[in-house]
């Protein structure tokens, strides 16, 4: 079995990290000839992967000399060369809905949600990306192949250490400059706790904390992930605010540590997390009620330990790496066996979608429109000679020392009525 | 607590049985219908020889890895010809042949896997053969696997780990029409008034699966996978037993913690002897060194030196 997985680039991330940790255990448990095709020219340094020696590296331009039995998409822009790569079958593994990580009026939006439209079997590690492709995409195959845990590196503790006393200990994680991951949020709900807590923020990219920094007791960057288990284990709750996740793996790191998570209901959180059982659910953008929430694990430690006990429960029954590389395997099986899916169901779906986003492009160009309507009528309004000169004097670093404050809160208390 | 008991005998657990013998009953209908039918992890074939009245007129090809389990399993099943295999159901090879071994048989054919895919190391060769069996209309396939992941069971028997997550993503692996079925868990009690012992008596039951929690996810595909139907079965508890199984169990577990306080006593005392002689020891070293000291000014020898 001859199998590719189109990749961007081999940057250290949790999606590229699940690929290639497929990649390498098809190769080694299963025997699979595997192949890492680099779709894009590579500007950055890759990270070093362990034990990538089982598994090929290959230029996109060397992967199309070649010949595939699958050939795997891994990441919405990487079905652009999907169909330029040889294979007797094309499947999309599909980590998240990725148009949701760009905002509405983001061209990557329309762009990623199409590629849902593909004439290709899905391979998808969640449940409700599965639910979601099979209502998109009736009748396209949708194989369901969750993400496994390193068991060795994650090793959970025989039981949970009971801790009566002490600062609540909080882990935030994730990519600061990210909307969708909630970071701030999660810093602003530590600092609004009324309860002693300790918080560590984990993130790649400690640089674009700022501020958010001051809030942490600890800061950590590039961990490996047996020190990243580490922290896990040193940790009460991992704080978790995202708006999109797909599998979601770092509360299930974390549980395997023997730590709770605080989360909100974010997709994928339903794979594992069961509110008051083995972690809390809270509500999106709701600051105060979730600081409550830790403040509550702060002083309840009979709770605490229940939610962190269940959370370690939790983490068991969670598969490894060894099944679910037996389950990818099947996967890729089945898709070479099956007969690719037709052209039509998915030209009709593709049609459907470029329908709607040529509505919402329609509607961006008339919002815009009326905006560019609005700066034109106060760019005529700037340019009256008398308003000019008004201008001019109001700048002046004389009138903004003496009168300007006084004219502002006059201003404010006539608009605020 | 866990039962890690793995074969099903005479003496096994009522409950454990009843949920054993189920199946059975549940892919009757198949292996009856069937002219061939393999029974892979067949074991010691109790529950499937009650299943089948004791009596199996067609082509049994039952398969385990332990050849006496095999072999007791044919006795059991009195089939009109009967087939034994071992087999490591994890090898191609093997799995090749008996793909073979059952095809040689007359159709239709059915297959039975109960609790089997959760023992190998890797069941994706297995599990390739059963949906190819079953796709190519070849054989009905009726296999299950335990929810050890609702209890967080981490059994040893067990390589990998089944629960609502794993069997989801089993289910979407099978070929389309493969129809689902959830194991539940049934308790219950009856009142037998003097005079009417033994008296058979039917329980209506409405077994609801939606939002249960199963003690086993079974799945059946090929062509008669849609024959399935509800069916329940109860077993009058001998709490004789019950009592003597757990007890002994407790019993063990009693005196094993005993066994382990009384190592861990023994380490301590042990811990302290070890402390006591490198006190004496370090005591005799001064002595030692005062000795040779006094010695070296009397000019003697050393002693404890050559």
């Amino acid at each position: 079995m001859k199998v590719c997985f189109l990749v961007n680039d081999l940057q250290l991330s949790g999606g590229v990290g699940v690929v290639v940790e497929h990649a390498r255990r098809l190769a080694h448990d299963h025997g699979f000839d595997t192949a890492l095709v680099l779709v894009r020219e590579q500007e950055l340094p890759s990270w070093r992967y362990e034990a990538l020696a089982d598994v090929r590296v290959l230029p996109l331009e060397e992967a199309r000399r070649e010949r595939f039995d699958v050939a795997v998409a891994t990441w919405w822009e990487t079905t652009f060369t999907l169909f330029d790569v040889p294979a007797e079958r094309h499947a999309y593994f599909v980590q998240s809905l990725e148009d949701r990580f760009y905002r509405h009026d983001q061209a990557e939006r329309v762009g990623a949600a199409l590629t849902l439209d593909l004439p290709v079997a899905f391979i998808t590690e969640a449940r409700w990306i599965q639910r979601t492709l099979q209502e998109l995409r009736p009748g396209a195959p949708v194989h369901l192949v969750r993400n496994g845990i390193d068991k060795r590196a994650f090793a959970s503790p025989d039981a949970i250490e009971t801790r009566l006393d002490g600062p609540l200990r909080v882990l935030v994680e994730g990519h600061p400059g990210v909307w969708f991951k909630g970071v701030p949020d999660a810093v602003a709900s530590v600092r609004a706790m009324r309860e002693p807590h300790h918080l560590t923020i984990v993130t790649g990219w400690p640089e674009e904390l700022g501020e958010l920094a001051d809030a942490a007791d600890r800061v950590e960057s590039q961990l490996t992930h047996r020190e990243m288990a580490a922290v896990y284990a040193e940790s009460d709750v991992v704080l978790k605010l995202s708006h999109v996740e797909g599998m979601y793996g770092p509360p299930l790191e974390g549980f395997h540590m023997g730590a709770t998570t605080v989360t909100t209901e974010v997709t994928g959180h339903d794979e594992y997390v069961r509110h008051g059982w083995n972690g809390m659910v809270v509500d999106w953008d709701d600051v105060r009620g979730t600081a409550r929430t830790l403040d509550l694990l702060a002083r309840d430690r009979r709770y605490l330990h229940f939610l962190k006990h269940n959370a370690l429960a939790t983490a068991r029954g969670w598969p490894t790496w060894e099944q679910a590389a037996q389950f990818m395997a099947l996967a890729l099986l089945r898709v070479r066996r099956e007969a690719p899916p037709t052209a039509d169901d998915s030209a009709a779906a593709l049609m459907s979608d470029l329908r709607g986003g040529i509505e919402a492009y329609r509607e961006h160009l008339v919002e815009r429109g009326d905006f560019a309507r609005q700066v034109e009528r106060v760019e005529r309004l700037k340019r009256i000679g008398p308003v000019g000169k008004a201008r001019a004097v109001w700048r002046s670093p004389a009138v903004q020392r003496t009168v300007g404050p006084h004219v502002l809160r006059a201003a404010k208390r006539v608009l605020g009525r | 607590m866990p039962d890690w008991q793995e074969r099903i005998t005479r003496e096994t657990n009522p409950a454990v049985r009843v949920e054993h013998d189920l199946r059975y009953r549940l892919a009757e209908p198949l292996i009856l219908g069937a002219r061939t039918w393999a029974d892979l992890g067949c074991g010691n074939g109790v529950a499937a020889a009650d299943a089948v009245g004791g009596m199996y007129p067609g082509r049994a090809v039952l398969v385990d890895a332990e050849e006496r389990a095999v072999e007791t399993a044919a006795s059991e099943l009195r089939a009109g010809e009967t087939v034994p295999v071992v087999a490591d159901l994890t090898d191609r090879d093997a799995l090749a042949r008996l793909r073979e071994t059952i095809l040689e048989g007359e159709g239709p054919r059915a297959v039975t896997c109960f609790e089997v895919i959760e023992h190998l190391q890797t069941f994706v060769p297995l599990v390739e053969l059963l949906s190819e069996l079953a796709e190519a209309g070849e054989a009905t396939v009726l296999l299950s696997v335990p929810n050890d992941d609702f209890w967080a069971i981490d059994n040893p028997f067990h390589e990998t780990t089944w629960g609502e997550g794993s069997f989801a993503e089993l289910r979407s692996l099978l070929p389309g029409g493969t129809v689902v079925a959830r194991q539940l868990a049934l308790q219950g009690s009856a009142v037998v008034p003097e005079g009417h012992d033994g008296e058979k008596v039917t329980v209506a039951i409405q077994p609801a699966a939606e939002g249960a929690v199963p003690t086993h996810f079974l799945a059946a595909m090929g062509p008669q996978a849609a024959a399935l139907g509800v069916h329940a079965g109860v077993a009058q508890t001998d709490l004789d037993e019950t009592r003597a199984w757990e007890r002994q169990r407790e019993s063990d577990l009693a005196h094993m913690e005993a066994l382990h306080r009384q190592i861990a006593r023994l380490q301590g005392e042990n811990d302290g002897f070890r402390t006591e002689l490198q006190a004496n020891h370090r005591e005799f070293e001064d002595w030692r060194r005062y000795i040779h000291e006094l010695e070296g000014k009397l000019g003697l020898p050393l002693s404890g030196h050559k």
